[in-house]
């Protein structure tokens, strides 16, 4: 086994400009392996000391019912609880006897359970991962103990604004599927089951909704545990229902002096060339800090706000795409009394940009900010891994950075003004919480 | 797959949930472990009124909620600024080199320490043995008492026919001169016949002298010497008849008078025990 260290590291001669700088001669290129039964296998091996394995699975709050809503909530806690092969301790108590971790990241689409161990210790700490993902026992009693986690997190998770508004969002812009919270609802804590999540997990982790990543590991391994242990559940399980978009708003009144606003429509789904061009519209019109402490001069959306108010607040365009829908729109926060000139000023920017007002040299720059941001987010393992993973869930390919890139750049002027006029003219959403006297209802913007 | 990864994608780590998080501007520390019952303080809200703090809190692309068994309790960064120091001062010559393989001197290298090795610990073993014994021994008998254990006998001082008994070891020691018609009579006797068949050549290193302990063999009396019918030694105390080398010939005794190991020293002394 070779391991890869700083010190060792090759040095690399700057006159190498265009040709693909290797961490080390024998790394090698990504892997991707579709199986008969629909799962899909990639690995890069990139002798890393430390690998990062992730299974990915395409459900989550999205298939829900109303009869069983937050149990992907619970399933995400239930990560570390007894499965056939491991007890609960065993498994704690192992991952952590290796430096390892465990955790689950969850959006309302996909489901990721990823472990992150030194190299040495893959073959215990995949056990676990395939202890967990494949055959979990769901033990009525160590279900009922965390249960009030439920609320904890459910607590922690609400301390930051942001995250209420945008599950009212959510809620207030689809009629189902997508409707669904992510955190659990507060009448349903405590009464989802056991034979809840088991029938959850039966219906959707199949073995053609999911996706084996590993970073740092050979994809023959990777291979064979697939082929010898996830092949358990075949199928195309519970099918979800089509996101209905529908375009309402929820305001939620508080004391709090900082309001926290969306003004969503409906915008583009993944991988379609529209989403390509609604990324790059978000960062024409400003998508967060690009310098620490900067003002943020390239931003349209800040700059625009900041000739309506003078008080502290902050704007960004918000675009997130799902499978069958997606949502654009503008985020705000802002002092209570200005909260409506912030948000109108935010709207007049984009109708702007949907008026032609854009030129091609901001566009560019949009473009490089969009790229930089990708390509950077895909220098970590634990971006590279989500990247991988959940373009492998939704394609079964990989799109290497270069060719993303080149996506990227095939963008023009035209493809970003209709994509901000089909914001202006799509029905809109809205979400606000906060001291909302001042925030203006949908029907008045 | 760019919407997928683009900031505004789903793993966006805009705003996650975290059981354990690390302190960020948005992500709010946890509690370790909740109990059912236990009221959990939350961290209490800041207010946020500059532009600075509020600057990016703005949400940009969808939610993210993770939970994870054990998540990372502080910052970690690349330390791609440490130096490795330099250890050349304490390498061995043959790897002075940094980038010659260090394989090819391995075997004198391993070899030069194994010996080193082995030989410090033979020479160990040999001290601890020594050191050892040294105490252990100094738990037997001391000098005086194995002094006492021998006797200096000279023998210029026995005329010929005589027998002297000395003390030794608490016992009677008898050094007799023979004459040499006792050793030639002795000599002569028919070994089958005796009780305890022993030559007297056997039992004597010069025949003119024979040393033995006075211990009769059947009871533990001392037998007179000079007395008896066959001209040697006569227990009086149940009638054992010894002759002039010692062995038994008329009598309850069921051996002959022991001998004891003696060495000549010189031509004029013994040295017994």
């Amino acid at each position: 086994k070779r391991f890869y260290s700083l010190k060792v590291a090759p040095k690399v001669s700057p006159s190498a400009t265009a040709e693909k700088v290797k961490l080390s001669p024998a790394s090698q290129n990504l892997e991707i392996t579709k199986l008969p039964n629909g799962l899909v296998i990639a690995s890069l091996e990139n002798f890393s000391p430390a690998s990062r394995i992730g299974v990915f699975i395409k459900t989550g709050s999205r298939y829900e019912t109303t009869s069983n809503l937050g149990t992907t909530h619970l399933l995400r806690l239930a990560s570390n609880l007894t499965t056939k092969g491991a007890s609960s301790f065993r498994i704690t108590r192992g991952i952590e006897a290796v430096g390892g971790s465990l955790s689950v990241h969850a959006t309302r689409e996909k489901m990721a359970y990823s472990v992150v161990c030194l190299r040495d210790y893959v073959d215990t700490v995949m056990e676990y991962l395939l202890n967990v993902t494949t055959a979990p026992e769901f033990r009525p009693w160590e279900v009922a103990d965390l249960q009030p986690q439920l609320k904890v997190d459910k607590a922690i998770a609400f301390q930051n604004p942001q995250v209420g508004v945008l599950e009212n969002l959510h809620a207030a812009a689809y009629k189902n599927a997508l409707a669904n919270p992510l955190y659990c609802p507060d009448y349903r804590v405590g009464k989802i089951t056991s034979e809840q999540l088991h029938h959850f997990v039966q219906n959707n982790f199949t073995s053609s909704r999911m996706a084996l990543v590993g970073i740092g590991i050979k994809h023959s391994t990777l291979k064979q545990v697939a082929e010898q242990f996830l092949n358990i559940r075949s199928g195309a399980g519970a099918p979800g229902a089509k996101a209905v978009y529908r375009g309402g708003e929820i305001r939620k009144q508080s004391s709090d002096s900082l309001v926290h606003a969306a003004v969503v429509a409906e915008g583009a789904v993944i991988g379609s060339k529209e989403a390509d061009a609604f990324s790059v519209l978000q960062y024409v019109l400003g998508a967060g800090p690009l310098v620490k402490r900067g003002s943020k001069v390239t931003c349209k959306l800040t700059q625009g706000v900041a000739k309506a108010t003078s008080k502290p607040f902050d704007v960004s365009a918000f675009n997130v795409n799902y499978s069958d829908s997606g949502l654009f729109g503008i985020y705000t926060i802002s002092q209570a009394p200005d909260a409506g000139e912030v948000i109108k000023a935010a709207l007049n920017q984009v109708k702007a940009v949907a008026q032609g007002g854009v030129t091609d040299a901001d566009v560019t720059v949009a473009k490089n900010q969009l790229k930089a941001n990708y390509l950077m987010s895909v220098e970590t393992s634990k971006g590279l891994l989500n990247e991988i993973g959940s373009e492998a869930l939704v394609s079964g390919t990989h799109t290497s950075p270069s060719a993303a890139a080149q996506k990227i750049d095939s963008v023009t002027t035209a493809d970003v003004v209709n994509a901000a006029k089909k914001f202006i003219s799509g029905k809109k959403s809205m979400a606000a919480t906060g001291d909302l006297g001042n925030t203006p209802f949908l029907d008045e913007l | 797959m760019l919407s997928v990864a683009a900031r505004a994608g789903p793993f966006a780590p805009f705003v996650s949930a975290a059981a354990h998080a690390v302190p960020g501007p948005l992500r709010p520390l946890a509690p370790a472990a909740t109990h059912r019952d236990r009221k959990v303080p939350l961290e209490p809200k800041r207010l946020l009124l500059c532009r600075e703090s509020l600057s990016g809190r703005a949400a940009r692309g969808g939610l993210v909620a993770s939970t994870s068994l054990n998540a990372q309790a502080s910052v970690r960064c690349v330390h791609n600024d440490v130096t490795v120091p330099d250890f050349s001062a304490y390498r061995r010559e043959d790897v002075q080199d940094a980038t010659a393989s260090s394989q090819s001197s391995s075997d004198s290298r391993k070899g030069f320490s194994y010996l080193m090795t082995a030989a410090t610990g033979v020479a160990t073993a040999y001290v601890a043995k020594n050191v050892v014994t040294q105490f252990i021994s100094s738990l037997s008998a001391s000098a005086d008492v194995l002094a006492l254990s021998k006797i200096e006998i000279k023998l210029s001082d026995i005329p010929e026919g005589k027998n002297m008994a000395f003390k030794w070891r608490g016992k009677p020691l008898f050094v007799r001169h023979r004459t040499q018609a006792e050793i030639s009579q002795e000599a002569a006797v028919d070994v089958s016949q005796l009780r305890d068949p022993q030559h007297d050549l056997d039992r004597v290193k010069k025949p003119e002298w024979v040393i033995l302990v006075g211990v009769c063999t059947h009871l533990g009396c001392v037998p007179i010497a000079n007395a008896g019918d066959f001209g040697g030694y006569y227990c009086p105390c149940h009638g054992s008849h010894y002759d002039a080398s010692g062995r038994i010939r008329k009598g309850p005794a069921p051996l002959n008078l022991e001998v004891p190991v003696y060495q000549f020293v010189g031509d004029d002394t013994v040295v017994v025990g």
